[in-house]
């Protein structure tokens, strides 16, 4: 039913947002890409996509990270401006993509300020998307409850950090914790979100966010291998909205190494497949690849549908990898290393 | 227009293509599409270029932000040799770098002079503070000597859990964003639970932002706390929040003192800043006078580097050889800029220009000049001709000015159009120097004979109309007279009115009477603006009928044209199944229907009394209706010969007056006017509506099926091989 008022509100975003999605970079945009020598031929190239001329202004030569910058920037304002002109409930929405941001900038201030780095160079590392106007005053806090009390409280955060205020020390066992407690609730709160929202949005943004669930799962249990980190306490970091959920997590609580990880997820036919293709060798992808390339398969495949709000999700999450593609074919190219240029992951 | 090789010697490809440039005749093809933009012959001069541009780009900003007028000659200069770029890279450079540093000096000190400022601020607020708090902190001491419990303020918590008789209290003083301060005054309450206390005062004057030069509000706070970590802490959140801090005595003396100081140097900075500034404005307006000039020749050294990119080297690497479309009438004019080109570059083998033949379809080139370039861009607009197709600009001319004037048709309006139009023209070469941008302008610039044509024609159309701001002339009298009698007394004139049938009953000119039989020379009778109850009546159905007299004439005459572009390449398909039903289509309905317009305005006239066509036609007031016709012909309604009267058939037969018969005073209007209407306007329709999917699917058809022979006949031939 909602479908037939969609347009009144979120007609004209969701034209702008198909238009943005045209505008990525298609392969022959990519063959062309790598086949750069340097970076201003790339800079060039660039030119010619729907980038335009983004980095006409750089004076002097380039170099990747102003590159990345000025990608960054440009994702900020597309975003700004769908921020600005969405009404309720999809502002909401668009808020619930910035808080996974804003998770990753706490986590990266937190972790920097505990290698006594300081504090200027690590906002400039923050994603802008993600940033909130307590975030710079993080580093004064020294323990968990602390940095709930003093700088968190008034973020939307919040409500997320109160499974970890138990927690002792800001030590870098304690801090992952952190990070992947609140991504447990921020996933488990936005699934809800979109729940509630329910018709084509809830179809289309579950289904991406129990893979986002599992991949967590599944990278958790795989990292947490030769680490101090207690069986119980890897089970209470799974996110529990994903299809592994129940019988899979129980599975994954138990595993002792990859191949038992392997072994439960056989029994999920998506993801059977990826462990499949994946491997370490040379010529082989990645689990963490394929997991990417399966991320953006589900993102073209939002779409396919109409009047629905997981297109921005997608959208965002789709120009990400982009970013990352760009970055990582620049970063091949300065580096001269380009046996590897072809491993980024195409949009198709 | 054919298609034209030409062989360019390596040195000589720049100069000639600069000398095409100019002359604007010629349209290049991109001979390497498969080759990426970097991986082109001439990307690094290009590349330069766009470095020159950049540089450009950014003085263009510097000079904007001083806001000094750039100078335009509006000359256009040559494009120039490729050796000249290394000057113009060089002057560019050593510009950008002055700019550069002189820009690095100025941050710099307007970083100083801003910190100053603040710095002056909080030592003015400060002192505020202390006095105020001065006395009620005595009384607050004494208080607490005395063990008086009170929860007034921080400090005093502070002084009861330290148990001291006088506390020690420190206090650090700085400057935030206001829109800041109440995040960051929250902060600080949570972070150091309570125990600072804030005293924030807002900066009335915006300072300006030594980086962006923007305006920013900002605030001055003191924070006073005890004890050594809160000091870090309060520090730490100050640098969180971006908040600057600046030393501020503790004495009243020496903040005296640091302020005389501070005013000093304040001023100190100010004259530097004033000469740095001055330094800045004289190199920027010296940069202004050039810098539009030096664009144009940086996009001309990029566009002809662009050109030169679709070339193709050939063999012998020795020259470059283009492809082009050229008109074949000015084939002469582009042989004489492609010798002036190698002569210029001083080349001594001459270029040469080879005619092609090809099978693929030329571009459309319209040739236009100032004044039909606006026509031609409203027709391009709606789609450029194809090659060799009919032009329909030069007909637009006339017809678009004479369909906006029968639409506008008023001679006051028309002149007031006509006057502006008139001097956009005259004042063409003034306003083209002046060079405004502003887009609506542009707009009525670019259109300014057409204004002035519409101009003309609505003067002409309101003349016909006789409609000048809404009032008529009687130039030539009106050929209806008063017939009631004016002036008489009350009485004789109702009597008189009485006599002609009463005034109530019908209060209009009768046309057997006031009519004087010779209509007015010349356009509308003025008579009609006294109508106060059928003017408009009147005045629009004649309008209409005048505009749908032209449009369908337009129409008919674009169909037409349409028919000579498909003679012209021979096109039977498309005479048969595109202008035979279109044509058929449109004299089925509208043609009848203009035909039955001129009909009517020959054929019946105001007194009436006669037959028309076999039919009685008794007087004006009972002419056909067309739209009432229009409809019946479209529902093929069977109609009884005769009048209709009100909502009633009257018979013709019956003379008026006798029962049965009709009366035709009030509206009435002749059923058919000619025999057998009927059946004519039904086989009209019928024929019309079997144009339809004729019109739509017959082409297509074909062409499938065509598609489909020349498949199978293909395969069959591939079988008998």
């Amino acid at each position: 039913m909602g479908e037939f008022f969609f347009n009144i509100d979120h007609g004209y975003l969701e034209g702008l947002i198909r238009g943005f999605k045209s505008g990525l970079l298609t392969t022959t945009d990519y063959a062309n890409l790598v086949q750069c020598e340097t970076l201003e031929d790339l800079k060039l190239h660039v030119q010619s996509t729907d980038y335009g001329n983004f980095l006409a202004n750089e004076p002097g030569n380039i170099t990747v990270q102003v590159i990345d910058e000025r990608l960054k920037e440009k994702l900020v304002t597309e975003f700004t401006h769908l921020r600005n002109n969405s009404l309720e409930p999809l502002s909401t929405f668009l808020d619930y993509i910035t808080y996974s941001y804003m998770i990753d900038n706490i986590i990266l201030l937190i972790t920097g300020t505990l290698h006594q780095r300081p504090i200027n160079e690590l906002i400039s590392k923050c994603h802008p998307l993600g940033s909130f106007e307590q975030m710079e005053a993080i580093h004064i806090a020294n323990t968990p409850a602390e940095l709930y009390n003093a700088v968190l409280v008034d973020t939307p955060l919040a409500p997320y950090f109160v499974d970890c205020i138990n927690e002792q020390d800001l030590d870098e066992m304690n801090v992952e914790i952190i990070r992947n407690t609140l991504y447990k609730a921020y996933i488990e709160d936005f699934y809800k979100f979109c729940e509630k929202l329910g018709g084509k949005t809830a179809e289309v943004m579950c289904e991406i966010l129990a893979f986002e669930a599992d991949r967590r799962a599944i990278i958790i249990t795989i990292n947490s291998f030769d680490t101090e980190l207690a069986k119980d306490d890897r089970q209470k970091l799974y996110p529990t909205c994903g299809k592994l959920y129940p019988e899979g997590l129980n599975g994954l609580a138990r595993a002792d190494d990859y191949d038992q990880v392997k072994q439960v997820c056989e029994y999920y036919a998506e993801y059977k497949a990826l462990f499949e293709g994946s491997g370490v060798n040379p010529g082989e992808k990645t689990l963490e690849d394929k997991f990417f390339e399966y991320e953006v398969k589900l993102n073209v495949q939002a779409y396919l549908h109409q009047f629905h709000f997981g297109v921005f999700y997608a959208f965002i999450k789709l120009k990400e990898q982009e970013m990352r593609n760009i970055i990582w074919i620049a970063e091949c190219i300065a580096q001269r290393h380009r046996s590897k240029i072809e491993n980024y992951i195409p949009i198709v | 227009m054919c298609l034209t090789q030409l062989f360019l010697q390596n040195e000589a490809a720049y100069a000639c293509v600069a000398e095409l440039g100019e002359l604007g005749l010629v349209q290049f093809r991109d001979l390497n599409p498969d080759v990426s933009a970097f991986q082109r012959k001439y990307v690094k001069e290009v590349r330069r270029c766009d470095e020159m541009e950049r540089k450009l780009r950014f003085l263009e900003k510097e000079i904007k932000k001083d806001s000094i007028p750039m100078l335009d000659t509006y000359e256009n200069p040559e494009a120039p040799q490729p050796r000249e770029m290394f000057d113009l890279e060089a002057t560019f450079e050593k510009l950008e770098n002055e700019l550069r540093e002189v820009n690095q000096n100025e941050e710099m000190l307007k970083k100083n002079f801003a910190e100053l400022t603040e710095l002056k601020h909080i030592l003015r607020k400060t002192q505020q503070f202390f006095e105020e708090n001065e006395g009620e902190r005595q009384a607050l001491d004494s208080l607490a000597m005395e063990d008086a419990p009170s929860h007034h303020d921080g400090t005093k918590l502070i002084a009861e859990r330290e148990g001291q008789p006088k506390p020690h209290l420190k206090f650090v003083a700085g400057v935030i964003q206001r829109e800041r301060l109440p995040a960051f005054e929250r902060l600080l309450w949570r972070a150091c639970r309570g125990n600072v206390f804030l005293r924030q005062s807002e900066i009335t004057e915006p300072l300006t932002d030594a980086s962006t030069g923007a305006p920013v509000n900002k605030a001055v706070f003191i924070i006073f706390f005890q004890g050594d970590q809160l000091k870090t802490r309060v520090k730490k959140i100050c640098e969180g929040f971006r908040a600057t801090l600046y030393p501020c005595p503790d004495t009243p003396q020496e903040r005296r003192e640091m302020s005389i100081g501070v005013m000093t140097r304040i001023e100190d900075l100010k004259t530097v800043l004033g000469q740095t500034q001055d330094h800045r404005h004289r190199v920027l307006v010296a940069a202004a006078k050039n810098v539009r000039m030096w664009m144009t020749k940086v996009r001309k050294i990029k566009a002809i580097y662009h050109v030169l990119n679709f070339f193709n080297l050939d063999v012998t690497q020795k020259c470059l050889i283009a492809e082009c479309w050229c008109p074949v009438t000015e084939l002469d004019r582009i042989q004489l800029a492609l010798k002036r080109g190698s002569e210029e570059s001083g080349s001594t083998v001459p270029s040469i220009l080879n005619r092609m033949d090809t099978s693929e379809a030329p571009p459309t080139y319209n040739k236009s000049n100032k004044f039909t370039q606006g026509f031609q861009n409203i027709v391009d607009s709606y789609g450029i001709a194809a090659y060799r197709e009919i032009n329909p600009a030069p007909y637009t001319m006339i017809t678009f000015p004479f369909l906006f004037a029968i639409m506008f048709g008023d001679l006051g309006h028309g002149t007031i159009m006509l006057l502006a139009g008139l001097f956009l023209v005259l004042q063409e070469k003034r306003l083209e120097a002046a060079r405004i941008k502003d887009e609506i302008f542009q707009m009525f610039f670019t259109g300014r004979y057409m204004i002035f044509l519409m101009g003309c024609f609505s003067v002409y159309t309101g003349f016909i109309y006789n409609d000048a701001f809404s009032k008529s002339f009687n130039l030539f009298g009106s050929s209806w007279g008063n017939i009631f009698p004016f002036p008489l007394d009350e009485k004789a004139r109702e009597q008189a009115i009485t006599n002609l049938g009463g005034l109530e009953a019908s209060p209009m000119l009768i046309p057997e009477k006031a009519y004087s039989g010779e209509p007015y020379p010349i356009g509308v009778d003025p008579i009609w603006v006294l109508a106060e109850a059928n003017k408009l009546n009147f005045l629009n159905s004649m309008k209409m009928k005048a505009a749908i007299l032209v449009g369908i004439a337009q129409m008919t005459f674009g169909i037409i044209l349409g028919y000579h572009n498909f003679k012209y390449f021979n096109s039977k398909l498309d005479i048969l199944y595109t202008f035979i039903p279109q044509i058929i289509f449109l004299s089925c309905i509208f043609i009848y229907l203009c035909l039955q317009v001129i009909m009517k305005w020959i054929a019946y006239d105001a007194a009436g009394g006669y037959s028309v066509l076999g039919y009685f036609y008794p007087s004006s007031n009972c002419a056909p209706s067309l739209l009432i016709g229009l409809i019946n012909m479209f529902m093929m309604k069977s109609r009884d010969d005769g009048f209709v009267d009100g909502n009633k058939y009257c018979n013709t037969s019956i003379p008026p007056g006798k029962p049965g018969g009709c009366n035709m005073v009030g509206l009435c209007h002749l059923n058919n006017w000619y025999p057998g209407q009927s059946f004519f306007e039904t086989i009209f329709l019928l024929t019309a509506i079997a144009c339809v999917p004729v019109m739509l699917f017959a082409k297509p058809y074909i062409l499938w099926k065509e598609e489909k022979q020349r498949q199978l006949s293909g395969h069959t031939q591939l079988v008998q091989v």
